[in-house]
């Protein structure tokens, strides 16, 4: 007993309070001796969740690792030292439980949803992943078909492929780096565990639902994550490009351009409603002058927001047909830039309503929770709250302004002779 | 039946002992390693679970295999040996196919045991 306490650093685990759904206050994280975050959330479902997030995302590729990510997230949940793929899947069966994996920009994440009596079994399977997987070559010649294919249909979707582009003119390494791996980036298992391997050691965090935190710090104790070593290695901090655009031609009759800003993490989302592309009312465009100019000129508009850790990108895709789209685009940038970019009080208002709304609505998900947890655990700035909304929205028209008449990027599918140029727009 | 009593006898360190001096001649006697052959390149590779375990060996393995046997092959056809020098040396004649025979037939009697497994509610 003594052994258990001292794995866990006394203040994290002292401060733990009975949880209510409160959106706003943060799960307390506690952190095992040997680095790894703990955060819980008890639930009154049946139904617990356990992740494993193994902060290795995209971000962290390099020249030499490019595409590891990707096939890391391939790679979990398939052989171990101690047990097979086979009897992991078997076994969930089972138990009725699912199995996902997931790859982010900054995260790889390994997710098990299952009934809470399962919770201990699962974080034994999560810890063989962590400290045992085989990563052995015909299983990573039977992966690198699946990679494959997911990067094919990834560059074959224009939307996927104009946001990967923003992010790629924005970021350029780093957070820029390709969810995607390139056919043969990578050329063996060995190579991806040597990509897990640095991330292992210092940078994963455990997030469960439907279990307390204690117990889940009791369970990570106990199992073989204690034999993960500690030493967590720096991210390379993001930076923001403006004035630049990737290009990529498509003889499509349709044309796709995203528009992207520079935003602080935690306002990012009420930028994107802050610019109120979104329909919220059925047979309506509410009051957003870019819904309005999209439904009578007749393309589409979308704002995207992305919050990552230490940088965020908010922004809007255009979609047009051929033809139209530079009409189109030029017209939105106008709007953005008279409008959007000086917002009045009822527009503010209007943001941050419907940005409460879909933050409650979000944290609602079991998705939702995940993520707040993650960041949580792992100590990030972009934690969404409702409490972090009201905070953005205080300085809403200043960020607006700083905003939306900074120099933007751009990405475009489509025919080049159409499609604008990022610096043509005026801003 | 027999295969029980083959891995008990195997596992006697007495037995063991017994055999050991007489090994290398043993396994020089029968003549493969003149050939430039390792023991794993002799094993009945049309069974679906050394086919297996064969399509696990990394590239450069299974090129020396082929080549070992191509080499064999042409050898026996010329009723020639190769020179002393280039027979198959006693530690170049590990196992590099049997562990990974084993763990196809673990991996098969796994999955035969889901197959046919009851499952007890506790």
């Amino acid at each position: 007993m003594i052994c258990r306490a001292r794995m866990f650093k006394a203040k994290s685990l002292a401060k733990l309070a009975p949880l209510t759904r409160a959106y706003a206050s943060l799960a307390p994280v506690a952190t095992t001796a040997n680095g790894i975050k703990i955060a819980a959330l008890d639930t009154e479902s049946p139904l617990a969740s356990l992740s494993l997030v193994i902060n290795a995302g995209s971000r962290f590729e390099t020249a030499d690792t490019a595409g590891s990510a990707h096939y890391l997230k391939a790679f979990g949940f398939r052989n171990t030292q101690t047990r097979t793929g086979f009897r992991t899947v078997r076994e969930a069966e089972l138990n009725g439980a699912t199995l996902t994996a997931e790859a982010t920009r900054e995260n790889i994440t390994y997710t098990i949803r299952c009934f809470k009596d399962a919770v201990p079994y699962f974080v034994d399977v999560l810890a063989d992943i962590a400290t045992a997987t085989k990563f052995t070559e015909h299983e990573f010649r039977e992966i690198n078909k699946l990679v494959e294919f997911e990067s094919l249909r990834a560059r074959s979707d224009p939307v996927t492929r104009v946001i990967e582009g923003v992010h790629q003119a924005a970021f350029r390494s780093g957070l820029g780096n390709s969810l995607f791996a390139l056919p043969s980036a990578v050329a063996t298992g060995d190579a991806v565990r040597q990509y897990a391997q640095n991330a292992l050691s210092g940078r994963i965090a455990i997030v469960g639902t439907g279990v307390s935190a204690q117990a889940l710090s009791e369970l990570v104790g106990q199992s073989q994550f204690s034999v993960l070593s500690s030493q967590p290695l720096p991210t390379p901090q993001a930076k923001f490009t403006g004035g630049t655009q990737q290009i990529y031609e498509a003889a499509s009759p349709l044309s796709y351009y995203a528009l992207a800003f520079a935003a602080e993490p935690q306002a990012a989302s009420v930028l994107a409603h802050l610019l109120g592309a979104q329909k919220r009312m059925k047979w309506s465009t509410g009051a957003s002058p870019l819904a309005k100019l999209a439904a009578t000129e007749g393309f589409n508009v979308e704002a995207f927001s992305y919050a990552y850790s230490d940088a965020g990108l908010v922004g809007v895709l255009v979609s047009a047909p051929t033809g139209q789209i530079k009409d189109a685009v030029e017209k939105v940038a106008k709007s953005i830039q008279s409008h959007v970019a000086k917002p009045g009080n009822e527009a503010a208002e209007r943001a941050v309503a419907a940005a409460k709304v879909d933050i409650a609505g979000e944290l609602a998900t079991l998705r939702g929770t995940q993520t707040m947890l993650t960041q949580a655990a792992l100590g990030q700035k972009n934690v969404v709250t409702l409490e972090s909304v009201d905070q953005a929205a205080e300085k809403l028209s200043e960020a607006a302004s700083k905003t939306f008449q900074s120099k933007p990027v751009a990405a475009s599918v489509g025919l080049s002779q159409t499609t604008p140029y990022v610096d043509t727009l005026g801003f | 039946m027999l295969e029980p009593i083959a891995r008990a006898v195997q596992k006697n360190t007495a037995f063991r002992a017994l055999c050991r001096p007489f090994a290398n001649t043993w396994v020089n006697l029968s003549g493969y390693r003149r050939l430039g052959l390792r023991y794993d390149d002799l094993l009945r590779e049309e069974m679906p679970i050394i086919q297996e375990a064969i399509a696990r060996l990394n590239r450069d393995e299974t090129d020396a295999r082929v080549y070992r046997q191509k080499r064999a092959f042409q050898l026996s056809l010329s009723h020639q040996e190769l020179p002393r020098s280039a027979w198959t040396k006693p530690e170049d004649d590990y196992k590099y196919l049997q562990p990974l025979i084993e763990d196809v037939r673990l991996e098969q009697a796994e999955r035969d045991a889901f197959n046919s497994m009851t499952v007890v509610r506790k």
